[in-house]
């Protein structure tokens, strides 16, 4: 029960998030794929470094059981993101996108994005025996992080992802400045 | 862009911390949560073939029965099974057409393979770390980053004040504020929920419903996606509640079947072609997800604030498939 309240209370501050980055709208997500409105790469970036700070003090101040590791399986992620592109820059979507455009009360989203959404998962059940197999064993290396990997100190990896985050940040600072 | 300042002070700051080696994971299943998460016996970063064939998914109750959703041990561990003793019990129900020949690859690698240990062996040293070279390379990448962004980061905006219902009601945050938000949430729900922050699993779970009714020998829908209302659900539930709230709030939230800027001048104004155009590429969307292991908010973001490589292989993928698509669907526009 209480599990389901911190569900709820998160999901509603993610989907505030959301709603406030403005990434309801179509033209913010696809535009990023035409480098005209870089806001929803600042939102995720930011989001990344100081989730990744805070976890890691989670991790350390002992927290945190463990943060969950998705695993590197090379192909499958890569193909996988692929095919996601190419649905994100068709409908400008992504499944969180379209629960917040359902909220702000989009029709599209509750329409076309939750049928779309469910027939998807439905199609991929179908696909996941014949291909996953195949593909999630090339470049699979478990759940591994890139501190586990390079057998590094947690932070000094934070860190330089942090520096890197930050020229990322700065170099698309100009792109979409209110034109 | 001051936030980021910040964050980078805390990072500097706490470079000396001592390391960490529980990096383990977490998934719906007890079995995770116990076993990987609070790494009692972990095994999914095994090198037994067994585990990496199965790693893929949250698995371990197809092969080793047991009760996956109950939270105490002894309820868990009922009617737990050694799956090499009966394949014909552990493996068949996934792999019918080929239990034997799957089972004997097994038993030759068991044969020579160790099982796990019963007692998790004691962490490495924490000097050994410290001195490694990918550490030495690392701190000289980011001495030479601290450095480039430094010089970078002087010309920054400043912020005005306003009051906080006024904030409440915006109609947009800074990307950077929302983001720190996000990030909050990200790691809350990692740190103390012990789960990522996904949308796409709950869809894939909701998607089990129709689909073993659809498909009800489906080995995928009986045992790798069984239906159900998990946390992720309720997650979505509370992301549908939170973008109302704001958009209400800053006069925002009104039904509307096209989106606001953009589409139009592209795409003219007829309903249907949204819902058409809109459908195809949730169902994409979905899909992908479906093969990377999670969307935006479950792979990119949660797996990106544990540093997985995965989430930056999923992102990679995300650029490569979305740049020329956009190009293709605009391409000879503004």
């Amino acid at each position: 029960m209480f599990d389901i309240i911190k569900a709820l209370v998160l999901g509603f501050l993610f989907g505030w998030a959301l709603h406030k980055a403005g990434l309801t709208h179509y033209a913010r997500i696809v535009n990023v794929y035409r480098f005209r409105d870089m806001t929803v790469m600042r939102f995720m970036l930011t989001a990344l470094v100081v989730g990744a700070i805070a976890l890691q003090l989670g991790i350390e101040l002992g927290f945190a059981a463990g943060a969950p590791v998705p695993p590197t399986s090379m192909l499958a992620n890569v193909i996988g993101g692929i095919v996601f592109g190419v649905g994100m820059a068709t409908a400008g979507y992504c499944p969180g996108t379209i629960v917040a455009e359902a909220g702000e009360g989009r029709l599209d989203a509750w329409i076309a994005g939750f049928s779309g959404l469910i027939v998807g998962a439905i199609v991929f059940g179908l696909l996941q025996p014949t291909i996953m197999p195949a593909l999630a064993g090339v470049g699979a290396l478990g759940r591994v992080t890139f501190s586990s990997l390079a057998d590094a100190n947690p932070w000094l990896v934070l860190l330089v992802f942090a520096q890197v985050v930050a020229l990322v940040l700065i170099l698309i600072a100009p792109i979409g400045r209110r034109r | 862009m001051r936030i980021i300042f910040i964050a980078l002070w805390i990072v500097a700051v706490s470079v000396a911390a001592p390391p960490v080696f529980a990096q383990c994971t977490s998934n719906a299943s007890s079995c995770v949560t116990c076993h990987e998460t609070q790494g009692v016996r972990p095994v999914l970063q095994s090198a037994q073939i067994w585990h990496v064939d199965h790693g893929f998914g949250d698995l371990c109750a197809a092969c080793h029965g047991g009760d996956p959703e109950a939270a105490v041990q002894e309820n868990a561990h009922v009617g737990l099974r050694n799956p090499l003793e009966d394949p014909g019990v552990s493996c068949a129900g996934c792999h019918a057409d080929n239990t034997w020949a799957f089972a004997q690859r097994y038993q030759e690698a068991a044969a020579v393979d160790v099982p796990p240990p019963a007692v998790l062996p004691p962490p490495p040293e924490a000097a050994q770390t410290s001195g490694t070279t990918a550490d030495r390379v690392l701190a000289a990448a980011a001495a030479l980053l601290t450095l480039l962004l430094f010089v970078a980061i002087r010309r920054e905006l400043p912020t005005e004040r306003t009051s906080i219902v006024a904030w409440l009601r915006q109609k947009s945050w800074s990307p950077y504020s929302a983001g720190v938000l996000l990030g909050l949430v990200v790691a809350f729900a990692e740190v103390v929920c012990g789960r990522p922050l996904a949308a796409s699993g709950a869809f894939d779970k909701l998607a089990a419903y129709p689909g073993q009714l659809l498909f009800p020998t489906s080995q995928y829908y009986s045992y790798v996606m069984t239906p159900g209302i998990t946390w992720q659900v309720w997650l979505i539930v509370g992301v549908l509640a939170g973008a109302f709230a704001s958009s209400k709030l800053s006069g925002e939230a009104r039904l509307r079947w096209l989106p606001d800027t953009q589409w139009e001048p592209r795409f003219g104004s007829s309903r249907r072609l949204r819902l058409l155009i809109a459908f195809s590429g949730a169902v994409l969307v979905q899909i992908g997800a479906g093969i990377a292991g999670g969307c935006t908010s479950g792979l990119a973001i949660s797996g990106g604030v544990a540093l997985a490589p995965a989430a930056f292989l999923f992102m990679a993928g995300m650029f490569a498939g979305g740049i020329p698509t956009a190009w293709l669907w605009y391409r000879g526009r503004d």
